[in-house]
């Protein structure tokens, strides 16, 4: 079926026709940029692998757990073949001999999914060994977390996938010298891989030229809270907020107004209207203050409480923290036990200053991003609706204290 | 194909991880998976990465990754059993005690819990009478509350042995819980090896990965500097007459406040 829509067409191009060299160069061109999160751009993160001839590994990362995103999971159960066919032709692209996916451990149905289709295209004769009869041997596995959301990290999905804890390691050196089994890797997104078949039929202009300069191409948006239609949206990067709610997502429920706007999943700080007319892009959701992250939007309406909005983001963060940094695994515990005082009806004034300033305290000092990721939302959304938080607190406002 | 020293050393019928035991239902189980585990190590380039395949399979059969699977995880890869324990306890679909045979897992996130998730929380808790990470007495429904299962556009949303079930609402739990009881539900129950207990929860550990905000102990300053809500909560505990014949310092242990709740194991 997915041959019969021009699937695997590009692979045996790549393998007949290409270099591995043309292929990177190829995604260089294209400017793709990586659609896990962080938004680093593929060809540049393959062209760190160094030339010093041991193996090397390509891992495509489908440890979707990011508040808020479903697209990999999505992928995973629809487009198995298109995920096959990217990876593929990365591995080719950097030279790799074996290439792993490393799939969320709650996913069980699309592992399931996933191995049959990697068993149908071995079967076919797309992995395995001296492909197309170019020589070139090429091993997948498939390999199944088990419920961590810091293996969606890369050095903490590596660790995961050599069958220790998923702890993050200590960077440098990066993936792309020292990695899998201490030799150069790759990490790829799900979805930055899918793209590749594209790429590769339509040529590099094409993807290079849709949306802005700096992050171009088309992208798959996540959508989901208070909108009428949520889902996944594929999008040209540069659509605007306004456009992705009203337009993609049907807009929200009848009667009610916008308070906010999660634009990159739960490590993004929250946007306003006034952010409306933004271009959905990495820049410019950086510029505004965010991120664009794995592209998961959540529309908050009038009837959000906010205070459990937070609570929930706080409580997953503490819950996932690894324990390995001291302001991730104290911050975010703390912050939760703040916020669930706070919600009792136990917490007191300086609780809601204490959520703001302790956030600074959290940011840049831990090994991974998890711990950058706890603040954003809460800082965020405490600055603009302060007074949802203030509303649960009994504690008689202090008297001003003469001086 | 790097194995552990012990996988290529011994072979299937010394599988001996401490006592012989005849007719044990794990020693059978392990000679008939022992082909499968050998396939899995065999995927890898190094050995130690078929641990969560292996404890993948094991629990599968078992229902819960018992002791005897950690040893013989330990035994194929060349490990120490407490490498094993170790790792498997950092993921949380792993369950080290028997679970029901029924899996719920309640999304508790953001999107499933500004689309109501709070209420459908609420009533699978009275509908069970159990709370989180509780397993009921009759040994058919275990609960627990998720963090985000990648279905927000289909909040709220819980998963059944990690099968998708979506938007959910009340009647529908009505239904599910029913079917549950009946043994008509359309996903598969659980092997079930041994009894659960009451929680699946190893003793200590809070179900976290880390035990983060546990090693203080002084409720003086629970939120940090200067930070009285410690001694205002228990006040108010001590006012409480549940708690009226017991000192200060059993009411901190009781509501695990107090230092004597160790961090062993963390």
């Amino acid at each position: 079926m997915y041959r019969e829509q021009g699937g695997y067409a590009q692979l045996e191009r790549a393998f007949k026709e290409l270099t591995p060299k043309d292929v990177a160069d190829i995604c260089m061109g294209s400017n793709l940029r990586g659609r896990g999160g962080a938004g680093f751009p593929t060809g540049r993160k393959w062209s760190f692998l160094p030339n010093n001839g041991h193996p090397r590994y390509l891992v495509c990362n489908c440890d979707e757990a990011e508040p808020g995103t479903f697209k990999d999971h999505m992928l995973l159960e629809q487009t198995p073949h298109a995920i096959i066919e990217g990876i593929l032709i990365g591995a080719y692209a950097v030279g790799c001999h074996h290439a792993f996916i490393y799939i969320r451990g709650e996913f069980k149905a699309g592992f399931a999914i996933f191995r049959a289709a990697v068993e149908a295209a071995r079967a076919a004769g797309y992995v395995g060994k001296n492909l197309f009869g170019t020589g070139f041997d090429l091993e997948l596995t498939v390999h199944r977390g088990a419920g961590a959301y810091i293996c969606g990290e890369e050095t903490g999905l590596l660790n995961s996938l050599e069958g220790k804890r998923g702890e993050p390691r200590l960077k440098p050196p990066f993936p792309a010298v020292k990695g899998l089994y201490g030799e150069p890797t790759v990490v790829n997104n799900v979805e930055t891989l899918a793209y590749l078949p594209h790429i590769l039929r339509n040529g590099a202009e094409w993807f290079a030229k849709v949306g802005p300069e700096r992050s171009p191409g088309y992208k798959v948006v996540s959508i989901s809270g208070h909108v009428k239609n949520p889902g996944n949206y594929e999008v040209p990067l540069g659509t605007t907020i306004r456009q992705l709610i009203w337009d993609c997502a049907g807009g929200l429920r009848d009667g009610r107004t916008l308070l906010g706007v999660q634009p990159g999943g739960g490590s993004s700080a929250c946007l306003f209207e006034e952010h409306l007319d933004l271009p959905y892009d990495f820049e410019s959701i950086s510029k505004a203050g965010s991120m664009l992250g794995s592209g998961a939007m959540v529309v908050f309406d009038d009837t959000t409480n906010f205070v459990k909005a937070a609570h929930a983001l706080i409580r997953f963060y503490a819950h996932e923290s690894c324990g390995q940094c001291t302001p991730c695994r104290e911050g975010g515990n703390w912050l939760e036990k703040t916020l669930v005082r706070i919600l009792e009806g136990r917490g007191l004034h300086s609780d809601v200053d204490m959520l703001v300033s302790a956030s600074h305290q959290l940011t840049g000092l831990n090994l991974c991003p998890l711990g950058d990721s706890i603040e954003p939302f809460l800082a965020s959304v405490v600055k603009r609706f302060e007074a949802q938080f203030r509303a649960y607190i009994r504690e008689p406002k202090a008297a001003p204290v003469a001086v | 194909m790097a194995h552990g020293p012990a996988a290529t050393a011994l072979a299937a019928a010394d599988w001996d991880p401490y006592i012989a035991r005849e007719g044990n239902f794990f020693d059978a189980l392990f000679r008939r998976l022992r082909p499968e585990c050998d396939a899995l190590i065999a995927q890898y380039e190094e050995s130690r990465s078929a641990l969560l395949p292996m404890a993948h399979l094991f629990q599968e059969h078992e229902g819960y990754l018992s002791q005897n699977a950690i040893v013989a995880i330990a035994f194929l890869l060349g490990l120490t059993p407490a490498v094993v324990e170790s790792t498997v306890s950092f993921y949380t679909l792993f369950f080290r005690k028997p679970v029901g045979k029924y899996m719920l897992s309640v999304c508790r996130n953001l999107s499933c819990i500004i689309n109501g998730a709070e209420e459908i929380m609420t009533y699978f808790r009275d509908s069970l009478g159990i709370g989180h990470l509780e397993t009921t007495a009759d040994g058919v429904f275990s609960y627990e509350e998720a963090e985000c299962l990648a279905a927000c556009d289909q909040a709220p949303c819980m998963q059944v042995n990690l099968e998708f079930v979506y938007k959910l609402t009340k009647p529908d739990i009505d239904a599910m819980l029913a079917a549950m009881r009946a043994g008509t539900y359309a996903v598969a129950p659980l092997v079930q090896t041994a009894p659960p207990e009451r929680t699946w929860k190893v003793a200590q550990d809070t179900g976290r990965k880390s035990a983060g905000g546990r090693g203080v102990t002084d409720p003086n300053n629970a939120g940090g500097i200067g930070d009285k809500s410690g001694v205002i909560m228990l006040d108010r505990l001590m006012a409480d007459p549940a708690f009226a014949a017991r000192s200060r310092e059993r009411v901190l242990h009781e509501k695990n406040l107090g230092p004597t709740n160790g961090d062993a194991g963390h």
